[in-house]
């Protein structure tokens, strides 16, 4: 059996991901709305962490899933939209909603001024450009005096008792950015994506203009990703180029999208909650040895489900197709 | 009102003086034709001679480096690719570029909804127009499938649903009959005559010279990148020039020997006739 014989019958569930997927999204969304009412500050913001990761991992979905344009900078955005946050806190606004609102116009104009020239890039040659935009930021505002140079800046933050309301803020970007991807994705934005991720060349005959639908998908993804650092720094409480720019928040976000499943709407929420609470889970139990674990983990489901986790969703007959999908792989 | 039915009337689009370069390789050199609107213009060329590149001149993929296409007036070249369907111009892929991940009817509606009238249709009347386009081109009953699962005949009528789906005054056929059975190219014949007789302008390029004499108005014959021939189907085939850039000149040679052996025989034969009822 064939790869493609193979999908046919699993169902690819279409632009959007399988319907069960999404609604197994959103439920589990609806239970972590009860996460503050237990009252215990560490599983609140590992929930909260969780939430900011699933908003990144949308925003590179949409560039990177979507679009087929593999980003390795959007830390780039989410460190800006931090930085936002800590300006304005600075100048003594502290307001989640005027954050947020910084954080997307400043992100969107960053992204199409430097998407102009980076998006005419391709493959490799791409991801190494937008690797190079976060790491050149993460070096300007360590040298800039005026965001606290390396040392860093004190981002004003309500008191622990009223904590909650930066996980539901983090909750709603989170959310936003889930609604977002399903209504983008349904709409004729998300087939010029696709047609784009799918065949640059082809898409243009079809009356596609690349260079300024590339960018759109840019853009929205540098809002998403902007929106989840406006939250994080005043819930942080503070703010520097190692934390807004770090590692971590570049990379997790592109594995739980890949894992959950790249280009749909459910995937980088599902991916999201499982890599991050195994995370969790395994820095408790093996603390020493816990990255060994967690490397293992994702390389094992990469190679045993390479569309990611949504995929099983939609499966039709079960752990034998599954199973015959596998084999299919290999041959 | 001409034959295809339709009220323009005159050139549509004018090659005028192409040649493009690649490297030191002229693909293509002083060629000038015009096509009328309402027409079938076949295009046809032993392999190399530039068709495919002609083919993408006039849909914008390739700036000539001399010369101009113009259609009803405007220089393609000035335009961008993405918007030369915006001007009524649509073409479909020698290799077919179907995007695989999406199914059929999606496919279709793709170029339904960033064609021509792209900017005037709903998610919702793209996907029905790119309905009722599979229904034209007999890919209703795969309108689910994912477009990687097509067989070829199908990947072709789905490259022509796709620019269909532009709503184009002209259309340029990149081979979309090779690889069919006798039975497919007389629907695919006849699929491209409906679609002519809406008043759509064709270009098609061939391999099947059957096919092509069977549809075209006038033929054009390019070989090493010049044009060599041009006017009905069967004065351009009849052409000792157009014989010879397709089977070379030995053949001609060859076909005028084998013409005075024949006619030699038909001497003898005449001279010594056979004993007829021994």
């Amino acid at each position: 059996m064939t790869t493609t014989a193979v999908l046919r019958r699993i169902g690819l569930g279409g632009i959007t991901g399988s319907p069960i997927a999404i609604a197994v999204a959103l439920a589990l969304m609806v239970v972590l709305l009860a996460v503050p009412f237990g009252h215990n500050g560490y599983l609140e913001i590992v929930f909260r962490n969780i939430l900011m990761y699933a908003a990144m991992a949308y925003g590179w979905n949409l560039i990177g899933g979507y679009t087929g344009y593999v980003s390795f900078g959007q830390v780039a955005f989410f460190g800006a939209g931090a930085y936002c946050s800590a300006v304005l806190s600075a100048h003594g606004i502290d307001n989640l909603f005027a954050d947020v609102a910084l954080a997307c116009v400043v992100n969107a104009l960053f992204a199409i001024v430097v998407g102009l020239p980076v998006l005419r890039l391709k493959g490799h040659y791409f991801a190494i450009a937008t690797l190079g935009i976060a790491l050149a930021l993460s070096d300007i505002v360590a040298n800039l005096d005026a965001l606290g140079a390396s040392s860093g800046l004190a981002v004003h933050h309500v008191d622990e008792a009223h904590f909650y309301v930066y996980y539901y803020a983090m909750w709603l970007v989170a959310l936003a950015t889930i609604l977002g991807t399903y209504f983008i994705a349904r709409s004729k934005l998300g087939f010029a994506f696709v047609a784009i991720r799918e065949n640059e060349e082809a898409a243009a005959v079809l009356g596609i203009d690349a260079t300024r639908y590339k960018i759109t998908a840019w853009a929205i993804s540098a809002m998403m990703a902007g929106a989840a650092g406006a939250v994080f720094a005043p819930a942080n409480g503070f703010l520097d180029p190692s934390i807004a720019f770090s590692v971590d928040s570049n990379v997790f976000p592109i594995v739980m999208a890949i894992l959950g499943g790249a280009g749909t709407v459910a995937g980088p929420f599902i991916g999201a909650l499982i890599l991050a609470g195994a995370n969790e889970l395994l820095q408790r139990y093996f603390i020493k040895i816990h990255t060994l674990f967690f490397g293992a983990m994702i390389v094992i489901v990469v190679l045993i489900l390479p569309r990611g986790l949504v995929w099983l969703f939609g499966l039709k007959g079960g752990a034998r197709t599954w199973l015959k999908s596998l084999t299919a792989y290999k041959a | 009102m001409t034959a295809a039915g339709q009220t323009a009337t005159g050139v549509a689009l004018r090659i005028s003086d192409v040649g493009m370069r690649f490297g030191g390789l002229w693909a293509l050199s002083e060629v000038s034709f015009d096509v009328e609107h309402g027409s079938v213009v076949g295009l046809i060329g032993p392999n190399g001679s530039g068709k495919t590149t002609l083919m993408n001149v006039v849909s914008g993929v390739y700036k000539p480096t001399t010369g101009s296409v113009t259609y009803d007036g405007r220089r393609i070249a000035d335009v961008p690719t993405h918007a030369v369907c915006h001007l009524g111009i649509a073409r479909t892929f020698q290799v077919v570029k179907p995007f695989a991940s999406l199914t059929v009817r999606e496919n279709v509606a793709v170029g339904a909804m960033y064609g021509r009238y792209g900017g005037k249709r709903s998610t919702r009347a793209s996907f029905e127009r790119a309905q009722e386009l599979l229904e034209i081109v007999g890919l209703a009953r795969v309108a689910e499938r994912a477009a990687s699962d097509l067989t070829i005949p199908d990947r072709k009528r789905l490259e022509v649903a796709k620019a269909l789906a532009l709503d184009p005054d002209v259309l340029l056929l990149d081979e979309v009959m090779a690889g069919l059975n006798a039975t497919e190219v007389e629907e695919a014949l006849e699929l491209l005559r409906d679609v002519n007789r809406r008043g759509v302008t064709l270009i098609v390029v061939e391999h099947l010279m059957k096919a092509i004499v069977s549809i075209s108005t006038t033929i054009i014959v390019l070989a090493e990148g010049r044009k060599i021939a041009q006017g009905a189907p069967a004065d351009v085939l009849a052409s000792p020039q157009v014989i010879e850039a397709y089977l070379g000149s030995r053949w001609v040679k060859r076909q005028e020997q084998l013409r005075i052996i024949e006619a030699d025989r038909e001497v003898a034969a005449r001279v010594q006739p056979p004993e007829a009822g021994a």
